[in-house]
């Protein structure tokens, strides 16, 4: 069979990114400029900066990808393009870019979703075996998805109100770490120790998560401990947060596999690059033979890598778009099948 | 010599193909919030209309702001994309500038305007030769207004909005006007093609107060 190429662009958020990716699985050239050195100043990101920055760089790190890859565009199958979800001022200049590109050079243009290419960073390690319970865990989400097979996704169980990522940061504010905190208190975890006592947030026999709850508990333990004249624990407190956090992940995406008898575990999105959390379901899997795969570090935060491993799939599966493809900024992963249908 | 003009700088889609110096075929609608769905596929049904293909156009004409930031960006990232992809050269030019070009009016001052909100807008004054007298900016109407003070009525606003106490010209783009005027204008790197904003971002603004 002939080899497939797919180059795939990426600016959901502060990252602008494009990748060609050789039949879903070989990555032959990726290039991700992030802005987080400029948005740090503001103490997040600043959509309307971020969508600055992604017109200024696109064509660029296009070239750049291009030449690292030492191909031509005309030999280039299809273009994947992130439409959603992130920041809709951002998602439009990489689906501007994509669309003029697929046009200019008569290429498919095939769109992919964000959650999707996190989920697919996983086939740059291995490929994906069915069926299988996604854990879906970033700065905009927490979700189990059960996949029957590719690009079949039922969300089982979501976040109620705040993602892990979203609290994570946070709780980095809370104790004054400054933007983006998330991996600190990561760092802060492992050399800390769990004295702190928090609540195990939404202990029920759902797959939901629920974090504002325990953000809450954060708040109100550091102010008690201040009245009190008490000095935080910075390392432990972070230690405390995070078994909390892991605890409940991992104790309702094991019951997952359980109940839905699967066999194979994969993790997806920014914090799954959490250090703990890894090793902790690593160690899960192992006890029940559960297969468990992780993407790489670099493929855990927003790269085009994944975006072209997903738009591979989607190729195949023969899903495309057309120029009036527009961004959306909030997009369900479980729906992508039936939106498809319907274009049918 | 085939040039294509885009300008999404608004809530309108501006957008043709001029020949050797004859427009053959144009756009001008306004798709208000539907203008980045509607703007790359109208281009190509525009180009296909002229019996064109992308690879037969040798230079595109952009307009580069200021205007609706996010309807900048979509202009201009089309037009920098289509011609580093292609490998086609690039002139950018202001929406002001097009507004004054296209003026067929006979008063000495033409002051474009357009509407930043909360009382600003992005203006000019251009004289009958289209050179700013008062360069482009971001300024409160009331400023624009003193401003043309001195240009003893001469002049006349032009916009394709609406503003309240004001007379307006109303704005329609002479494309093959715009075209031959600027043709032999430097080109630009498709890559260093970038939008004037004339107005930094408000996190940026806040920055500086807190600063000063």
């Amino acid at each position: 069979m002939k080899d497939i190429y797919i180059l795939g662009i990426e600016t959901s958020c502060d990252e602008t990114s494009a990748s060609i990716v050789k039949n879903g699985n070989e990555e032959i050239a990726t290039v991700v400029l992030s802005q987080i050195d400029i948005h740090k100043d503001f103490g997040g990101v600043v959509p309307e900066i971020a969508s600055r920055h992604h017109v200024k760089n696109i064509t660029i790190v296009i070239e750049e990808c291009l030449e690292k890859a030492n191909m031509e565009i005309n030999q280039i199958d299809g273009i994947a393009v992130t439409y959603g979800p992130g920041l809709v001022g951002s998602l439009l200049v990489g689906v501007e870019a994509a669309k003029t590109l697929a046009y200019a050079n008569n290429i498919p243009l095939i769109p992919v979703n964000h959650m999707s290419g996190h989920i697919y960073a996983n086939e740059l390690e291995k490929p994906l075996e069915f069926p299988l319970i996604a854990l879906v865990i970033s700065g905009g989400h927490t979700e189990l998805i059960y996949m029957k097979d590719h690009y079949n996704f039922e969300k089982i169980g979501g976040t109620l109100d705040d993602a892990v990522g979203e609290c994570y940061d946070k709780v980095a504010r809370i104790v004054n770490v400054p933007y983006p905190g998330g991996p600190t208190i990561d760092r802060w975890a492992y050399e800390g120790k769990d004295t702190y006592s928090l609540p195990l947030p939404l202990n029920d026999d759902s797959y939901n998560f629920s974090f504002s709850g325990l953000k809450s508990a954060v708040i109100n333990l550091v102010h008690n401990e201040k009245q009190r004249g008490n000095e935080i624990r910075k390392k432990d407190l972070a230690a405390s947060f995070q078994n909390t956090v892991v605890e409940i992940i991992t104790k309702k995406t094991m019951r997952a596999l359980k109940d839905y008898q699967v066999n194979h575990l994969i993790i997806a999105g920014g914090v799954a690059a959490n250090k703990v959390l890894r090793e902790r379901l690593m160690e899960l899997c192992q006890k029940e033979n559960i297969s468990f795969s992780c993407p790489s570090i670099q493929h855990c935060t927003d790269n085009a890598a994944m975006i072209a491993a997903s738009g591979y799939h989607a190729y195949l599966l023969g899903h495309r778009a057309d120029l009036t493809l527009n961004p959306q900024s909030s997009l369900e992963l479980a729906n992508q099948k039936v939106v498809n249908k319907e274009e049918d | 010599m085939k040039v294509l003009y885009i300008d999404t700088t608004t809530s309108y889609l501006y957008t043709g193909i001029v020949v050797d110096g004859k427009l053959i075929v144009e756009i001008k609608k306004e798709f208000g919030k539907d203008l980045s769905r509607q703007a790359l596929s109208k281009i190509s049904d525009m180009i296909k209309q002229a019996k064109l293909k992308p690879t037969d156009i040798d230079k595109i004409m952009v307009v580069n702001g200021p205007g609706s930031f996010t309807g900048i960006r979509v202009g201009v990232t089309i037009a920098k994309t289509f011609a580093y992809t292609l490998k086609k050269e690039v002139i950018t030019l202001l929406s002001l500038e097009a507004m004054a070009i296209s003026n067929k009016n006979e008063k000495v001052f033409k002051v474009p305007i357009i509407d930043a909100r909360r009382g600003y807008i992005y203006g000019a004054i251009y004289n009958q030769e289209n050179i700013p007298v008062l360069k482009p900016q971001y300024i409160s109407l009331e400023a624009l207004k003193s401003a043309t003070n001195h240009l003893l009525e001469d002049f006349e606003y032009i916009s394709n909005q609406e503003f309240t106490d004001l007379k307006v010209e109303s704005y329609n783009p002479n494309i093959e006007k715009i075209v031959n005027t600027l043709i032999s204008r430097e080109g630009t790197n498709p890559h260093a093609v970038n939008p004037v904003y004339l107005k930094q971002t408000e996190a940026e603004e806040k920055q500086n107060t807190e600063i000063i």
